[in-house]
């Protein structure tokens, strides 16, 4: 044809401006800049080291779970048993007899266990047995919940002050939240660089042309749960890290949390489209809201009442958004 | 048929392929024999079974009956991998893609080009799929997500796809439906050459000049059974082809006949519509028991011109006037109310309840429209459903078949019939033949014509020029969003109407 087209263009390191476009991350990206704000002037040393660590650990978890919800919603499934399944890895840690198992390193060990066989669990259910995500995810997730309640009916139990210490140390200078969240976001991006990710996404976008393609439909999705639930227990560890303890109703929030961040992330619920950075400019975008209904002073009773408000407001931001552009 | 010869090696026969839907037999014991090195053309109305048997062939469906052979031994197809593994490729009517993901990720769905450890090879890939959209004739960025390339381009993208994966048997399914015909031109060379090399190949189209350039050997099929086969030597017995495609040899020939357009009372004027960039101002009437074609090249605004009557977009300016009253419409709602309808191109998306039963569908606009929304009237509208089955002549078990399984015809008949239950004073309609056979095409038109002799108007764009001339009252020819070309009586021929087409008015 014309000399027009010319070979490709190699790469796109370029094109940031209509790949972000593309990835309906901008608006995400200017809630994330409206909060960053607003935490400055509540909080002025919102940029000092020990703020910003403090911050980091505690955002640390949030973000690992809306990315492990964002792996499963670009294969154009749902789960929503994330929480009930933190709660449920965290009891387990705690109820670990911790010096039998190996140490910090056996218990993490059994953490990640427990993670893959829920992952697994969910998996097969929706991907195997077919049934839909929405509806077998949240029963199971009461399974995850039941359990829970079960190992340990009351908060309480010990996870060992060596976790606790190591998450809140540095290692090669940096803070070990942060190098969590960097080596998870690295394993995506590996994972998108490979077959195996590359099918998750085009399962999510289309999964007729999919199949029709030869991809095998039941394991990419099993994958993606598999995936997710690994992120899940680096988020429960992580979280475990700092409360030291068992908790059944730990991991509640999480769910809602999750889905709002990856809706904030511009990752559409129809599966396919947006990235799991996405997910991790959602996850900041809550938690900084959460740190301002704190600042701000809000009586504690009001602030889930607060945080679902702000939730509906950035989602309707979020739809509007959309429409604009459309 | 007991005793079967060896075969030839890498080659791909179906033998006595039976399948049904819903207790509605599509297949019942069909051979089909693609030899190496040659094309066969497959030819069938809709619902004839045709792309049903291809998609088994492909293995991506498993037949009731019968069995695949792959060079004399019997083979078992689970997934479509199996297909493909096998050599046996098809590119699907209605392309088989990932919308979001980028076209030269699309080119390579589920046979990724891999380096070292599984992952991806960015370069060589876009590399790879530049050069497969060349040889097709496409030049596109292949960065951008499929989902925002046109219908034609989807088409190409699925058919590089196919060509690529060097098949022992390659199927394409209807692949020149939303082709230009350089583009059509360029697939056939393509298409010649990889026969030539040894693949055999299966061309379905529903055009039967194309048929007679490129096919060697031709099956017809009509509702599941395979009614005539024989070798092409260069050209087609037109009349002996239509004759088992529907039974019927009248089929083409029963052009309308035109009325005098005298004093016909006015139902619509446009008067310098405008809406967008596509719709540049448009002066029309509509004169009452009229079908009105337009015609032109795709994309010269006819269907903004549909919608922007139908209230589907707003207008920039101009004026729409309905039996003497000037309207703006905001919604569909508001013409509908009037009695102007449009039956849109797009079926699948716009004009049918895909999940819904026949009925359902048939009865989703008076049950939206009826004056008491309180109270369903379900004797009325049961009664109204079946008075329309049997007038639309739509094929169906009853009202409680779901649409998706009804073939393309017969789904676009339950389109149309949805609105017959109201006073339908204009109607619209947008390509409402696309993928529909010779026989339901008549049908169609005789739907419509029936609809406009009770005095009211029909509006019709279509890509198909011999069927506006066959059906249609008078031709306005539109050329980059407005009307050039009016035509009637014995002005209404195909050069006159190409010539327009192009912007040069006689």
């Amino acid at each position: 044809m014309s000399a027009a087209g010319g070979l490709p263009r190699t790469g796109s390191a370029l094109a940031i401006w209509p790949a972000l476009r593309r990835s309906g991350l901008g608006p995400g990206l200017l809630m994330l800049a409206v909060v960053t704000g607003l935490n400055i002037a509540l909080q002025p040393d919102f940029f000092s080291g020990a703020s910003l660590s403090g911050n980091i650990a505690t955002f640390a978890p949030t973000i690992l779970i809306c990315v492990a919800q964002a792996v499963i919603v670009l294969s154009r499934e749902l789960d929503l048993s994330l929480g009930a399944g933190v709660s449920l890895i965290n009891c387990v840690m705690a109820s670990l007899p911790q010096d039998k198992v190996g140490g910090p390193l056996g218990v993490m060990a059994i953490a990640i266990l427990v993670a893959i066989l829920l992952g697994a669990v969910n998996g097969l259910l929706v991907a195997y047995a077919g049934l839909p995500s929405l509806v077998a995810t949240f029963a199971t997730g009461a399974i995850w919940f039941g359990l829970a309640l079960t190992i340990m009916p009351q908060p309480g139990g010990v996870i060992s002050d060596a976790i606790g210490d190591r998450y809140a140390g540095t290692l090669m200078g940096i803070p070990v939240p942060l190098l969590i969240i960097a080596v998870a976001m690295t394993g995506w991006a590996i994972l998108a660089r490979h077959r195996s990710g590359r099918r998750i996404m085009a399962v999510g976008s289309n999964p007729q042309a999919a199949r029709d393609a030869g991809i095998p439909l039941r394991r990419t999705k099993l994958l993606a749960y598999l995936v997710a639930w690994i992120l899940v227990a680096l988020g429960a560890i992580a979280i475990s890290a700092q409360t030291l303890s068992g908790d059944p109703r730990l991991g509640t929030s999480y769910t809602l949390a999750s889905v709002a961040a990856v809706v904030i992330g511009g990752i559409s619920l129809g599966g396919g489209r947006g990235t799991p950075w996405g997910a991790l400019v959602g996850a900041l975008v809550l938690g900084l809201v959460t740190n301002v209904i704190y600042f701000a002073g809000i009586a504690s009773s009001w602030q889930e009442f607060v945080k679902g408000l702000v939730i509906v407001a950035a989602l309707g931001f979020m739809v509007l958004e959309g429409q604009r552009r459309a | 048929m007991t005793d079967h010869l060896p075969l030839p090696p890498g080659r791909v026969t179906a033998r006595r392929i039976s399948k049904s839907f819903g207790g509605v037999p599509a297949l019942a014991g069909v051979d089909l024999e693609p030899r190496p090195g040659r094309v066969l053309g497959l030819l069938g109305a809709n619902g004839s079974g045709k792309s049903t048997l291809c998609r088994i062939i492909a293995g991506e469906m498993a037949p009731d009956g019968g069995e695949l052979l792959l060079d004399g031994e019997a083979v078992r197809f689970a997934t479509p991998k199996d297909g493909v593994r096998h050599g046996i490729v098809i590119a699907h009517q209605h392309p088989s893609l990932a919308p979001d993901l980028p076209v030269w990720e699309n080119l390579f769905l589920g046979m990724e080009r891999c380096g070292l450890g599984g992952f991806v090879s960015r370069a060589g890939s876009r590399r790879a799929a530049w050069h497969m959209l060349q040889a097709v004739g496409l030049d596109i960025d292949i960065d951008q997500p499929v989902e925002r390339l046109s219908a034609a381009e989807q088409q190409l993208v699925e058919i590089a796809r196919a060509l690529s994966r060097e098949p022992r048997l390659l199927i394409l399914d209807e692949p020149t439906a939303a082709l230009s015909a350089a583009l059509v031109e360029r697939l056939f060379a393509h298409v010649r050459a990889l026969a030539a090399s040894g693949t055999a190949i299966i061309f379905i189209s529903h055009r039967l000049q194309e048929v007679e350039a490129l096919c060697d050997d031709l099956v017809v099929l009509r509702n599941g059974h395979r009614v005539g086969s024989w070798e092409l030597d260069g050209s087609l017995d037109e009349a002996r082809v239509l004759d088992l495609l529907t039974g019927d040899s009248d089929v083409a020939s029963r052009a309308r006949d035109r009325k005098p357009q005298a004093a016909r009372e006015v139902v619509l004027t446009l008067e310098g519509l405008a809406a967008g960039t596509a719709l540049r101002g448009v002066d029309l009437d509509l004169h009452s028991g009229e079908i009105l074609g337009l015609a032109g090249l795709q994309g010269q605004g006819q269907e903004q011109l549909l919608d922007a009557v139908a209230g589907f977009r707003r207008k920039d300016s101009g004026r729409i006037v309905h039996r003497g009253r000037a309207l703006s419409p905001r919604r569909p709602r508001d013409m509908i109310r009037r009695g102007i309808c449009l039956v849109p191109n797009d079926r699948h998306r716009q004009g049918l309840f895909m999940n819904e039963t026949v009925g359902e569908n048939l009865a989703a606009v008076s049950v939206a429209m009826q004056p008491q929304p309180w109270r369903l009237r379900r004797r009325a509208l049961r009664d109204f459903v079946q008075r329309a089955i049997p007038r639309l002549l739509i094929k169906t078990r009853g009202p409680a078949q779901p649409v998706a399984t009804l073939s393309g015809g017969n789904q676009q008949k339950v389109v149309i019939g949805k609105w017959l239950d109201g006073s339908v004073d204009v109607l619209l309609l947008s390509d409402p033949t696309k993928g529909v056979d010779l026989r339901a095409r008549r049908e169609i038109y005789d739907t419509i014509a029936d609809l406009v002799a009770g005095g009211s108007a029909a509006l019709v764009y279509a890509s198909d020029i011999h069927e506006l001339l066959h059906h249609c009252d008078r031709i306005l020819v539109m050329f980059e969003g407005r009307i050039v070309e009016a035509l009637s009586g014995s002005a209404m021929t195909e050069q006159r109407v190409i010539a327009a087409s192009f912007g040069r008015v006689a």
